[in-house]
């Protein structure tokens, strides 16, 4: 399973790092300090897709929803293969509600993220592995 | 036929205007005056011979021969007849006086006769003139003066009977005393004696309480004299003046009223005469304008040039307008007045239009209203407004930054420490956890240091003072304190800020400005290119002055709006490092001056910042 984690802050990058590998929750982790790398290599054709996103909102330059807006025109490509998940500090209602607005955003989580979160998303998407 | 001896002289007789005859005693005419002949409408010579009693009518002809038996037998007669046609009909009274000789026989009848019209006309005459004191308004009496002090009532007209509720024939023959009620009585005597005494007419002003109401009226007692040139009677007249004095009192009241209602307005009440284009200007241009007023009313043109140059021919021109061809009758107008020392006051001015039945403006009174005062309060509280509601966003977004600032290095605390169990104590990932815990714990401490920073600055405001800074001098000094960072880039700072030129500020608030800019400046260099900085300093034609610094940096594309640049933490170059929070300080330091700073920047050409600070004397409006 290939996993992308999208932020600016490093550290945020390594503590996602480690714990995806502590977890064994994937074989293969791509980090990008900017949502524009990641989404240069998210758009690779014939690139094999991530299914699961960890995607920071607060990033300079691009943030994470003009991220999720440049993907709107790609979303039926990525429908059932690409799970993204939002991973901020924020605590703000605000961006809950926004984010239900994204089709590809499949949930919200507060930093930092953890153990528990990692095995309900894994529980999550398991049937979808064995349909593969 | 020989004429008796009738003692009278011939022509004197004959002449007579008086109505007179002798009669023999037959009752024939021997001799008639002219009067007579005149009264009968005869030729006076016709007459004698004739019969008197053919003269009279037939009806009383069997009277008049009785009566004329009885003046021959000797009696004095005296009767009423009338007189046929052509003179007649005509009452009349005869008086037959039998003449005697000297043996006490009658040989003549001489006789009078005196037309009754005469004193028909009397009582035609009085009629007409009772008919005359009932419809005239006034009060009219008689009294008869009997002795001193007393006087009984001989007449009194309809306006009496109307005004006193006291009938004519409830009055006639009583005593003053017994009519006129205290206290009117005791007024009355003396001038009833007064009138007597003197024989003038006696007036004055009395207001007596009547039945019918109450009544003031202007009395005045006239003396009539009998022959002897005594006062018998007395005639007063009573002149209702009660129907003026009402009106004359309820003007005076609303004189009064609107004499106070003047006085308690603040404003300048005017009337404007278009006829003679004279206004008349009330108190309120002395108190509000200051205008002193020998000469009331005065010209128009004195107000219209009053009228600020700016409003003159929409307020003066459009005022004219209304009045020659409009049809409306309010007119109101905002505009500046000049007072009497020059200064200008903004008028509220509400005016009413007169207009005669042709719909031409006569006259128009209206006033004025100082509202110089309540325009600048209201400008004051509405940039008051502006600067609360402006403050209250900075605070929430300040609020929401700071939240978000403080969560991040927070969450990533927390995170090292779920991680470090997990991990092997021998690892070196386990020393690098802890590194970040700390490293993540510094940068909240560093936000918190921050928040401190910020808060000092709004708190300084309370007592901000500003004072005259040499800006040259100022940003001479920043640059001493960056000429390290400056060399190593190998860049150039050029300054053209005038030595004099000294601006009304706080000398740490520009430091921050000058350090923060520059800094900026030489941290966001192009690496394609040699660093120019050139900083600057101009003064419009408003008097703003404005600070420029323009380097040919990296730059960067305004995507959100010109303004996120100076949000706190915002940040534009990730790869370069910094918190983001210097151009939030610059802008709070300039904003904290009563300046305003705006950004225009291209990517790969430079940034140009503008600060822009209010000329002295607009600045501070809440001092």
């Amino acid at each position: 399973m290939k996993t992308y984690l999208i932020d600016d802050d490093n550290l945020a990058i390594f503590l996602a790092e480690h714990l995806i590998r502590v977890e064994k929750f994937s074989t293969a982790v791509h980090s990008f300090q900017s949502a524009q790398e990641a989404l240069a290599a998210l758009l690779v054709p014939g690139e094999e897709l991530p299914q699961v996103i960890f995607l920071d909102l607060n990033m300079p330059a691009m943030n994470g929803w003009q991220f999720l807006d440049a993907l709107v025109p790609h979303q039926a490509t990525l429908r059932g293969h690409c799970h993204i998940y939002i991973l901020t500090s924020s605590l703000a209602l605000r961006d809950l509600e926004k984010s239900t607005r994204y089709e590809l955003v499949t949930g919200l989580i507060h930093k930092p993220l953890d153990r528990t979160e990692l095995r309900a998303i894994k529980a999550q998407l398991a049937p979808v592995e064995d349909n593969n | 036929m020989q004429l008796p001896d009738t003692h009278l002289p011939n022509t004197l007789f004959e002449r007579s205007a008086t109505a007179a005859f002798v009669l023999d005693q037959s009752g024939s005419f021997q001799r008639v005056t002219d009067g007579m002949a005149q009264l009968l409408g005869y030729p006076p010579a016709q007459l004698p011979g004739t019969r008197l009693l053919a003269y009279l009518s037939p009806e009383t002809e069997a009277l008049g021969t009785q009566h004329l038996a009885q003046a021959v037998a000797g009696t004095i007669v005296r009767y009423q007849a009338s007189l046929a046609p052509p003179a007649g009909p005509l009452s009349l009274e005869l008086h037959l006086l039998p003449q005697l000789d000297a043996a006490g026989q009658v040989v003549a009848i001489q006789g009078l006769a005196q037309p009754l019209a005469a004193a028909k006309a009397l009582l035609e005459r009085e009629r007409q003139l009772t008919v005359l004191f009932d419809n005239i308004a006034d009060v009219t009496f008689v009294l008869d003066v009997e002795a001193e002090g007393r006087y009984r009532f001989l007449f009194t007209n309809k306006a009496f009977e109307k005004t006193t509720g006291l009938p004519g024939s409830a009055v006639v023959g009583r005593y003053v005393e017994e009519i006129i009620p205290e206290p009117s009585l005791s007024l009355i005597l003396p001038k009833y004696a007064q009138a007597v005494r003197s024989l003038q007419r006696v007036v004055w002003q009395e207001t007596t309480v009547y039945p019918t109401g109450q009544v003031t009226g202007e009395v005045s007692v006239m003396a009539v004299c009998d022959a002897s040139g005594r006062c018998c009677q007395l005639v007063g007249v009573v002149h209702d003046l009660t129907k003026e004095k009402q009106v004359e009192e309820a003007l005076r009241l609303s004189n009064e009223r609107f004499r106070y209602a003047i006085q308690a307005t603040s404003d300048a009440i005017y009337d404007w005469n278009v006829a003679t284009n004279d206004v008349y200007w009330g108190e309120g241009f002395t108190s509000l304008f200051g205008y002193q007023m020998p000469h009331n009313p005065v010209p128009f043109q004195k107000w219209a040039d009053g009228v600020h140059p700016a409003d003159n021919e929409r307020v003066v021109g459009g005022l004219l307008q209304v009045a020659r061809v409009g049809a409306v009758s309010a007119w109101q107008e905002e505009y500046r007045f000049r007072r009497a020392d020059g200064s200008w006051a903004n008028v509220l001015d509400r005016g009413y239009l007169l207009r005669n039945t042709q719909g031409k403006v006569v006259r128009m009174l209206g006033a004025m209203q100082d509202v110089t005062e309540r325009q600048q309060a209201a400008e004051r509280q509405h940039l008051l407004m502006q600067r609360l509601a402006l403050q209250n966003a900075d605070l929430q977004q300040f609020t929401h930054i700071i939240s978000h600032n403080l969560r991040a290095p927070l969450a990533n605390a927390r995170g090292c420490a779920n991680l470090l169990p997990l991990l092997d104590y021998a690892a070196p990932a386990f020393g690098e956890t802890l590194q970040h815990l700390r490293a993540s714990l510094w940068q909240l401490d560093e936000v918190l240091t921050d928040v401190n920073q910020v808060l000092s600055i709004r708190d300084a405001q309370d007592g901000y003072r500003p004072e005259p800074v040499a800006v040259a001098a100022v940003c001479r000094q920043a640059l001493l304190g960056l000429q390290a960072p400056l060399r190593a880039s190998g860049g150039q700072v050029t300054s053209t800020i005038p030595e004099a030129l000294h601006l009304p500020g706080s000398r740490a608030h520009f430091h921050s400005i000058f350090h923060n800019l520059l800094s900026n400046a030489i941290k966001y260099r192009s690496d394609e290119r040699a660093l120019h900085v050139d900083v600057a300093a101009a003064q419009d034609a408003t008097g703003h002055t404005q600070l420029t610094f323009r380097d040919n940096g990296l730059g960067f594309d305004q995507p959100q709006g010109p303004d996120d640049i100076f949000q706190l933490y915002q940040r534009l170059h990730p790869s370069k490092a910094g918190r983001g929070i210097g151009l939030f300080l610059v802008k709070a330091h300039v904003e904290a001056m009563g300046g305003h700073i705006s950004v225009r920047s291209r990517v790969q050409e430079g940034t140009e910042f503008t600060i822009t600070f209010r000329s002295a004397g607009n600045e501070n409006v809440f001092d």
